[in-house]
């Protein structure tokens, strides 16, 4: 990734310039943002038809591999494993490369362990589809796809992390932070718990111990991490103010480390009663460093922010994504114990951090950067395009989101009443509440085709620069 | 912060704590968990499962069936109650019929006392002797106990400032009642010392213990669910999410209790559980109208397969013709029937069978 060209960056004699930066990232960085955003439409269609049989369980009927013990499952992987995950290694990389003013180490490496990546979530749906699924949530694909996401994700992040120790810029900023508790905490919690779920096979409960701990370091440290990290970047940029107040940031970003992995057991009943307990004193007090870190943002943002939201789109996006991390800190430390246990409330939360702290931060991200690595400018080509992605996510998660908590509302209700008819008022009583939810899985559906479809003009309008100068 | 290293040991440290709480501590605390011996038999809960339950367990896995429903009875408290089984006798029991009479009216002095000790809400009414009996030296000796007793009561009432109601029920009726409830869903201690009361004037008494909670009174289970159910379980699926009933004790499910409450028509019971279970199976919709439970007709064939011991045919319904139960069907549905949590363990006891309470006694608290 050498070019003639001398570097135009003043600062540091060895720094690669932006330009350079920025070609290193191209293949791997576009690679992983693609696939993310068709994974996204895939995970969303997969989850649009699991809601329908909620509601209509004669739609699919018959056939095993569609059936919503599948599907559901199927969905949810897809999402988390597909578009979180990939889209976070996108940014991830991206970060690194800009914030460390350093070239992509093995760029091409990188882009074939993503297809790796690729290869293995499709494997691990299909085996879902086909029944092999393992039983534990978010870990359910099965260990022959599991294995080698292990792998592919191995090299990826060592190649991030040796990136990272090459950086020009020595002072790690507050993204960067982010960027590699999340990198060394993902392998760290998967090979856990598919050491002790799928190999060593720890007996009993703990089972679902481990599998609930997992699911909630992915949800609150991993990918909430990689979401923070793109608000920090972003916000401090799209204003042209230095961040307002780094020492609460850093307090905040060691408090949800310290605090953010103990939550996510209060779903289990038949497990001793201090291991729920824990974790719903841990589920409220993850609110201090929350709060603390999007005063941090809001310090930096005050009087800018209508401004921002007006005239650029990134965000828009992070707007919201920060409002839905109050949101959902702030629902699971209120309504997160006992009353609203079993019911759609509370593994809505699951949806909520996937798509929407994490998706709409990262949708947003990859406004900026998709053109940046295509035509070179700031936004997508197609501002039409942008807002119908901003629009139809944002809906597609207000709607999965409300509808998911009020059906869960109303679960709660019958569970806690004995005297209310199960079949009446929490099946059937609940339809409407998911009829919302198939409506919002489609908005996103339609959110990442927008995107895509941005995407496509961008890249073809970058080839036609290339291949026309060159002609 | 310039240093990448520091950055990486303080988040794995993070981790490490988080890791150290939430999967080597449950690891240790119940990793060695064993199933518990069933009392008065040779048996043990949970039991292993049978080889055909046993493949059940995969497809309940495979299918997926625990996205919709739990295997987690919960209960909000365990409480107690004394329970008085037989009056028994001792040197302070009169009877208060006239020997020759043909009747007996055995009368438990050291019991009354005992009652009005743990029921300071009742009263107590005169024990009145026909004067015939009153030349009977055991008889006077007995009634001279029993009015000292009573002073002492009436001193320690006083002290207590305990009021006793002068007309209503009075612990002679209850005496007189058996099964009488004593006491009912009260604190381990209150129950324990009322027993002991009891039995200690020669009486038979017992500890009740009460679940509550609406996951019991819906009938989905005796008892919560523990740890110790799932030690042979694996996957354990728990499931998290009540789209449908809770699973954990439907082996065990009274009919009425069903999401779509039915009868038995005989006495095969079982027989009949089996049916009703694979006609769900093949379509829920055929027992509940609005039932939103998936129907997985792919675990039966249409024509009758060509395999020897194909099992009998299902006969679904009037209208439509009968099907054959793959064993895939058979395997989900004997897995089902396993699934009980009727046997009482010492963390968490069956109303049948009640343990004396200890202090692990108390149920996983919301
Ligand atoms: C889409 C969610 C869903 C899935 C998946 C699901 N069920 Fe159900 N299930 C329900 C609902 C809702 C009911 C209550 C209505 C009824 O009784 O049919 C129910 C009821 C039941 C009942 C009757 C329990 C009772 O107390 O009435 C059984 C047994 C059952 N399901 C077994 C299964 C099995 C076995 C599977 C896996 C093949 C499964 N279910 C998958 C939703 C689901």
């Amino acid at each position: 990734m050498t070019t003639a060209q001398p570097s135009s960056q003043t600062a540091c004699a060895a720094a690669p310039s932006v330009a350079e930066v920025e070609a290193s990232c191209r293949l791997p960085v576009l690679f992983l943002a693609f696939s993310g955003a068709a994974w996204l439409c895939a995970g969303a269609v997969l989850a649009l038809l699991a809601s329908i049989q909620l509601y209509q369980p004669t739609f699919m009927e018959g056939c095993p591999w569609v059936t919503y013990g599948r599907l559901r499952p199927a969905a949810v992987n897809a999402l988390a494993y597909g578009f979180a995950l990939q889209t976070s290694f996108a940014l991830a990389l991206w970060l690194i490369a800009r914030l460390g003013r350093v070239e992509l180490a093995a760029p091409l490496g990188l882009t074939i362990a993503a297809k790796f990546w690729n290869i293995a979530v499709t494997v691990g749906v299909f085996g879902i589809l086909a029944g092999d699924a393992t039983g534990f949530d978010l870990l359910e694909f099965p260990l022959y796809a599991a294995l080698p996401i292990f792998a592919s994700y191995a090299c990826l992040a060592a190649w991030a992390l040796v990136t990272l120790h090459q950086r020009t810029e020595r002072e790690l900023y507050v993204s960067l932070w982010f960027v590699v508790a999340a990198l060394l905490w993902f392998p760290w919690i998967l090979s856990t718990a598919q050491g002790l779920l799928l190999g060593w096979q720890v007996p009993g409960v703990v089972q679902a111990i481990v599998a609930g701990w997992f699911g909630n370091n992915l949800l609150q440290i991993v990918l909430t991490s990689f979401a923070l990290a793109v608000l920090f970047y972003f916000v401090p940029k799209t204003v042209n103010r230095p961040l307002a107040n780094p020492g609460l940031a850093r307090a905040g970003f060691w408090l949800l480390l310290l605090l953010g992995g103990w939550g996510g057991l209060a779903q289990l009943a038949a497990v001793p009663a201090w291991i729920p307990a824990v974790s719903g004193a841990a589920n409220v007090l993850v609110i201090v460093p929350v709060l603390a870190l999007l005063v941090s943002l809001w310090q930096t943002a005050d009087g800018k922010i209508a401004e921002a939201w007006k005239d650029n789109a990134t965000f828009r996006f992070l707007l919201v994504a920060a409002i839905l991390l109050l949101g959902v800190t702030l629902r699971t430390a209120v309504f997160g114990g006992h009353w609203t246990q079993f019911t759609f409330f509370a593994t809505a939360r699951t949806d909520i951090v996937l798509l929407g702290v994490f998706g709409l931060a990262a949708l947003g991200a990859l406004h900026h950067i998709v053109p940046r690595l295509t035509t070179g400018d700031d936004e997508l080509p197609s501002s039409g395009l942008a807002d119908v992605a901003f629009w139809a996510a944002l809906l597609g998660v207000l709607f999965v989101g409300i509808g998911f908590s009020l059906a869960g509302f109303a679960q709660a209700g019958v569970n806690a009443d004995a005297g209310k008819a199960f079949l009446k008022d929490g099946v059937v009583g609940i339809a409407g509440q998911l009829k919302l939810v198939t409506v919002g899985y489609g908005a996103l559906a339609l959110a990442a085709l927008a995107f895509l479809a941005n995407f496509g003009l961008a890249v073809r309008r970058c080839c036609a620069a290339c291949c026309g100068g060159a002609r | 912060m310039r240093y990448g290293p520091i950055l990486g040991a303080g988040a794995l440290f993070s981790l490490a704590c988080s890791w150290a709480a939430l999967v080597m501590a449950p690891q240790l605390q119940l990793g060695a968990l064993a199933p518990a011996p069933i009392p008065n038999s040779s048996d043990v809960h949970p039991a292993l499962r049978p080889g055909l339950a046993a493949q059940g367990a995969e497809v309940y896995r495979s299918l997926g069936c625990y996205q919709c429903h739990t295997r987690q009875v919960r209960q909000k408290r365990l409480l107690f109650g004394a329970r008085l089984n037989a009056v028994g006798s001792n040197a302070n029991t009169v009877s208060l019929e006239l020997p020759g009479s043909g009747k007996t009216n055995l009368v438990n002095l050291d019991l009354l006392i005992a009652l009005a000790k743990a029921r300071p809400d009742l009263g107590i009414a005169k024990v009145t002797v026909p004067p015939p009996l009153l030349a009977d030296t055991n008889v006077v000796a007995a009634l001279g106990q029993f009015t000292a007793n009573l002073a002492l009561l009436q001193h320690a009432d006083d002290k207590a400032g305990i009021v006793r109601p002068t007309s209503g029920p009075t612990v002679n009726d209850v005496a007189g009642r058996r099964p009488a409830e004593i006491l009912v869903k009260v604190g381990p201690e209150a129950a324990e010392r009322a027993v002991k009361l009891l039995t200690d004037s020669g009486a038979k008494a017992e500890l009740v213990i009460y679940n509550l909670g609406p996951d019991i009174e819906r009938g989905w289970g005796a008892r919560r669910s523990v740890a110790r159910d799932f030690v042979n379980d694996t996957p354990v699926l728990l499931g998290s999410l009540r789209v449908g009933p809770d699973l954990a004790s439907l082996g065990t499910r009274a009919p009425e209790k069903f999401a779509a409450p039915w009868k038995f028509a005989g006495t095969n019971t079982a027989a009949e559980l089996e049916h009703r279970l694979l006609i769900h199976l093949y379509n829920p919709r055929l027992l509940a109208k609005d039932s939103t439970c998936p129907s997985a007709t792919y675990l039966f064939d249409k024509q009758k397969p060509e395999v020897r011991y194909a099992g009998e045919p299902l006969v679904v319904s009037k209208e439509l013709p009968p099907v054959f139960p793959k064993h895939n069907a058979r395997a989900l549905v004997a897995y089902l029937l396993t699934q009980r949590n009727d046997v009482s363990l010492p963390e968490a006891p069956t109303p049948a069978v009640a343990a004396a309470p200890a202090g692990s006694n108390a149920p996983a608290k919301p």
